[in-house]
């Protein structure tokens, strides 16, 4: 009934990882926030800091958010993506030039 | 009309004067009255409510002639004999004003006469049962119905023939064994109409509660299926849209900006956080990192009161986990 593609899989597995990582870092977000405070600091004995720093490399490693990669929606490309839409330019451009993208014209000026 | 109406008001001026012989005549002419009503009666409409008047008028005076005398010839009084004998007696007058339809239409006359006057008997009766409170009548289909309504397990019984052929571990079908065993217990169950004489309306809503408060997989699975049927695609664009806010993908217009956020507390617990550091040390420098973290937290507007006492417990529970580190130190 739909008009549209209907995806019922992601792109690929690449897309399914940084899926999976993106959840466990929405997970372990609170206690690495946590940690890092005590990590960075100048009052807490640098004995506590240094149990901290161990602490936090024992978590998983998939649990850091600087491993998620902000791929394209569609395409799964992980460059060339501009983060308003979360395409890659290449599927933004089509979209564009159908009119499926509210309120984007070609620029003329 | 004019001329019928005084027509008819100087023969009723005869008629309670004149013996039980004239009865006859009186009908007669009262049919032929009728009967050339009737009879302009197909050229207009607007004359009906003359007609009846005219009836009422007319059949007053003849229902008194009635009980002087019953002995009178003609189509007329042996319709009236039929009714009497069926029980409930008819108004006399429709009596009357059917004999004449009957008698004006070109069909047998007496079998129109008879389809006539179950009609009417059957309109009294309805009259009569309306009159009495006959929402009774209605409630007692609804209650027919809600009977007829098959308890969920049938409908998983049914389903799951359908769908497919399920094996129990001996290899035979269980579905035949459900089906009988269910119509069994709801033919138990339910029992009988009600009357709602004494009970209150309410009771019934109960009763149907009870049948489905245990909803199995094939009731989901059935009233997902139903839903499915059910949900034409959108006619409208104003339609589409409703669709999506139900389900969510659409936010509901003027925006409001705290739809997921329902902070109860007042400014006071989000600032003023000392009271939950009364497990730490007075003094010594995880006082100070903690009177750090509140005031951060207390300036956090993001975050609900139940996260930031999470916050500090968390790093309670810490702190006393390596309390024996710091004792070294």
């Amino acid at each position: 009934p739909c008009p549209r593609q209907v995806r019922s899989y992601y792109v690929d597995w690449r897309m399914l990882r940084d899926v999976k990582r993106r959840k466990m870092a929405y997970e372990y977000a609170d206690e690495r926030l946590r940690i890092n405070a005590i990590r960075k600091n100048s009052i807490l004995p640098k004995e506590l800091q240094e149990v901290a720093d161990e602490e936090i490399a024992a978590l998983p490693r998939d649990s850091c958010p600087v491993r998620i990669r902000n791929r394209c929606v569609l395409t799964s490309r992980p460059r060339g993506v501009k983060r308003r839409w979360r395409l890659s330019r290449i599927v933004f451009r089509h979209f564009a030039d159908h009119a499926q993208m509210s309120g984007v014209q070609r620029a003329m000026w | 009309l004019s001329k019928d109406k005084d027509k008819s008001a100087a023969s009723k001026d005869s008629t309670p004067e004149g013996p039980a012989k004239r009865q006859e005549d009186r009908a007669e002419t009262r049919k032929q009255q009728l009967l050339d009503i009737i009879g302009n009666m197909k050229v207009e409409v607007s004359y009906r409510k003359k007609l009846q008047q005219l009836k009422a008028s007319e059949n007053k005076k003849q229902a008194m002639d009635k009980l002087e005398g019953p002995d009178s010839e003609g189509s007329v009084p042996q319709g009236i004999t039929e009714d009497t004998q069926r029980g409930k007696p008819l108004n006399p007058e429709l009596v009357k004003a059917a004999s004449a339809v009957a008698s004006s239409l070109p069909r047998n006359k007496k079998q129109t006469e008879s389809e006539l006057l179950a009609q009417l008997r059957r309109h009294e009766e309805t009259t009569d049962k309306q009159k009495k409170g006959g929402t009774i009548n209605i409630r007692n289909v609804i209650s027919e119905m809600t009977v007829k309504r098959q308890s969920p397990a049938q409908w998983g019984a049914r389903i799951s023939g359908r769908i497919s052929l399920q094996l129990d571990e001996d290899g035979q079908r269980i579905r035949p064994e459900r089906s009988s065993a269910q119509s069994m217990d709801s033919r138990s169950l339910k029992v009988g109409k009600r009357l709602n004489i004494f009970t209150k309306a309410s009771t019934e809503p109960e009763h149907a509660l009870k049948t489905v408060s245990s909803p199995t997989i094939w009731d989901l699975e059935f009233a997902k299926e139903v839903a499915a049927v059910t949900a034409q695609p959108p006619r409208n664009g104003f339609e589409e849209m409703i669709q999506w806010t139900k389900e969510g993908i659409l936010w509901e217009y003027p925006i409001d900006n705290e739809v997921g956020m329902e902070d109860d507390a007042e400014f006071h617990e989000h600032i003023f956080l000392e009271k939950h550091l009364e497990g730490f040390p007075k003094e010594g420098p995880i006082r100070h990192f903690m009177e750090l973290v509140i005031c951060g937290l207390s300036k956090n507007p993001y975050l609900s009161v139940k996260q930031k006492v999470e916050h500090i417990e968390w790093f309670q529970k810490y702190f006393e986990e390596k309390k024996e580190l710091l004792q070294e130190i």
